[in-house]
């Protein structure tokens, strides 16, 4: 899984980068720029923005300000802070997840289409839903994990 | 609807305070902005996910994987040896090479991060065989790190100009002068400093020598040092866009890091690509609701009304200076640069117009402060990977970049504020 990410990650932004490069090489050295290539690189760019999201889900490294953390002392204060954090990030994301789902029927409705090429937005609009549902599902699977381990915790003091 | 306003921003630090990733906690201030306040969600999301697409935005990735890849590839190491065969053997001389070297791989990478990581793990164990106290190493480069943010190119500065539609050039060079100054400001006061630490110091070679091997190490550092001359030439040559010479940046340091410095392989390629998306993810992600956000506090003229209030306290241009940098320092404390600048940049832009500060002064003024809050706890991230790579406990670091912090950041946040020629000299020279 996680060679399956880097490769996918690193494709996608070594492609947008790769399709920066030639629009410089074109538009300046040879200066026949090529028609849509900007318009094609959104599709890659914000399909790179929403996976590389839904990849600091699932490696639980989003930026947070854990200003909490600070004052806690005990390992069980931290999970259950994670806990709490999980819970009403769940709470916020479905909330989210729901207005995305919106965003993606109305695109499928209307169905625009990119000024150059043609090509449906409906290909890279799909993506923000899709990487919100992928980044409750490892929201949830970590807040799995975090009880899990609260419970072991309990049961051992008790044991 | 600024006292609904009030509660989101309230609700938002609490969530922040709570740890919940950032995405959440601007979700959590939108919920307030919703189910409270008189606004509708639909159509938000497709219009905060269409500014996503905005070309200029496209170079935050790009700088950071160049910025990833040059922390990977060896890069860093050859403008370390450089710059050390110059001052490497004075009396402090090596923490004036942490912070020159810091300074140059600013100009290259655009982030406040690579600082830290490609140079902390080179640096800081060079340094304590000299005999520099750890925790002072590790505060020194985390801090020098932040000039990442401040020489051009900038990811801050990308965001500032986009969110107030203020030019990106004239934003990296308003940033540039009150960056050198805090380069210089650091230099002095870790030489002042280094007279008290216990430092074995290299002889310097003389003469000939002296020559052929500043010569050697010039020649091995010229394709790193070439880098910023592709970015910054490009860019205010008039020949690229940022986003171009970002893209430009990338595809040069993947070849010089295989090729030239050799410690580029494809795992190690694989990882930086990774890691550079994955920090670009969650940034996008912050940006997207955090923009939201701010977009219906502009619809719900909350700038207008903050101006309004803060008017009816005082109109004293250096009061209210004092305050925003108060305001900025402590908004700095808790949230990232990126994330300040997008919620605080369009709420202040109109009280700064009508105070007589033009939007490029604020750009530093915003740069300075934003990239203090880097350093600066609860939320100091790149003081917290500082002693993450120095091997040092967080509490030990706080007390020498508190120093560093005193004495080489808050006087230029000063100067930045009160002497506006430090910032718009040189955008006035590029006739900004």
């Amino acid at each position: 899984m996680n060679r399956f990410v880097s490769v996918l990650l690193t494709g996608l932004i070594c492609l947008v980068a790769f399709g920066q490069f030639v629009q410089v090489i074109t538009r300046y050295v040879l200066e026949i720029p090529v028609m849509g290539l900007e318009e094609s690189l959104l599709y890659p760019t914000l399909w790179l923005y929403v996976l590389g999201a839904v990849n600091a889900s699932r490696e639980n490294t989003h930026i947070r300000a854990n200003v909490l953390e600070i004052f806690l002392k005990t390992p069980r204060q931290f999970t259950v802070l994670a806990i709490l954090g999980e819970v009403l990030s769940l709470v916020i994301g479905c909330w989210l997840t729901y207005w995305a789902w919106d965003f993606t029927k109305y695109s499928w409705r209307v169905w625009k289409e990119s000024p150059t090429l043609y090509i449906p937005t409906f290909y890279v609009d799909v993506s923000l839903v899709l990487g919100l549902v992928l980044m409750m599902a490892y929201t949830a699977w970590h807040l799995i994990g975090h009880i899990r381990e609260l419970s072991a915790k309990e049961e051992n003091n008790n044991g | 609807m600024v006292e609904i306003a009030l509660l989101a921003v309230g609700v938002l630090v609490v969530l922040l305070t709570l740890g919940i990733p950032l995405p959440y906690c601007f979700g959590g201030g939108l919920m307030v902005m919703y189910f409270l306040g008189d606004v509708v969600m639909k159509g938000n999301m497709l219009w905060g996910f269409q500014q996503l697409g905005n070309p200029v935005l496209l170079a935050i990735p790009l700088f950071v994987l160049a910025g990833t890849i040059m922390s990977v590839s060896g890069i860093a190491a050859s403008l370390l040896r450089f710059v050390n065969i110059f001052v490497g053997h004075l009396r402090g001389g090596l923490g004036v090479v942490a912070t020159v070297s810091c300074a140059l791989i600013g100009a290259i990478s655009g982030s406040g991060l690579t600082g830290v990581a490609a140079i902390g793990p080179l640096l800081i164990p060079e340094m304590e065989k000299q005999g520099y106290p750890r925790e002072y190493a590790t505060a020194l480069i985390a801090n020098a790190s932040l000039l990442g943010l401040l020489i051009p190119p900038s990811v801050t500065m990308i965001v500032y100009g986009w969110v107030t539609d203020t030019s990106i050039l004239a934003c990296f060079l308003a940033t540039l002068g009150p960056g050198l100054l805090i380069m210089a400001n650091f230099s002095g006061v870790n030489i002042w400093l280094a007279r008290k630490f216990p430092l074995v110091l290299e002889e310097r070679p003389k003469g000939a020598e002296f020559v052929a091997e500043a010569t050697n190490r010039g020649l091995k550092a010229t394709p790193a040092l070439l880098m910023p001359v592709i970015i910054l030439g490009g860019i205010y040559g008039g020949i690229m866009t940022p986003t171009e010479a970002a893209a430009v940046a990338v595809i040069y340091a993947v070849p010089v890091g295989f090729l030239i410095y050799k410690g580029l392989d494809w795992k190690t390629f694989l990882g930086a690509g990774k890691e550079a998306s994955t920090s670009v993810g969650a940034i996008m992600l912050m940006i997207l609701f955090s923009m939201i956000l701010s977009q219906m506090f502009v619809l719900e003229s909350v700038p207008q009304a903050l101006v309004e209030s803060i008017f009816s306290i005082t109109e004293d241009k250096t009061i209210l200076l004092i305050l925003i940098n108060i305001l900025l320092f402590l908004v700095g404390m808790v949230v990232n640069d990126v994330t300040a600048i997008i919620l605080i940049a369009p709420l202040l832009l109109p009280l700064m117009e009508a105070i007589g500060v033009s939007p490029i002064q604020f750009a530093a003024i915003m740069g300075v402060n934003t990239a203090m809050g880097g350093v600066t706890p609860p939320y100091a991230s790149i003081l917290y990977l500082g002693a993450r790579i120095g091997k040092v406990k967080v509490t030990k670091v706080i007390r020498p970049a508190m120093i560093l912090i005193l004495t080489g950041y808050l006087p230029v946040v000063f100067l930045t504020s009160f002497w506006p020629d430090l910032s718009l000299w040189l955008p006035r020279f590029f006739g900004y």
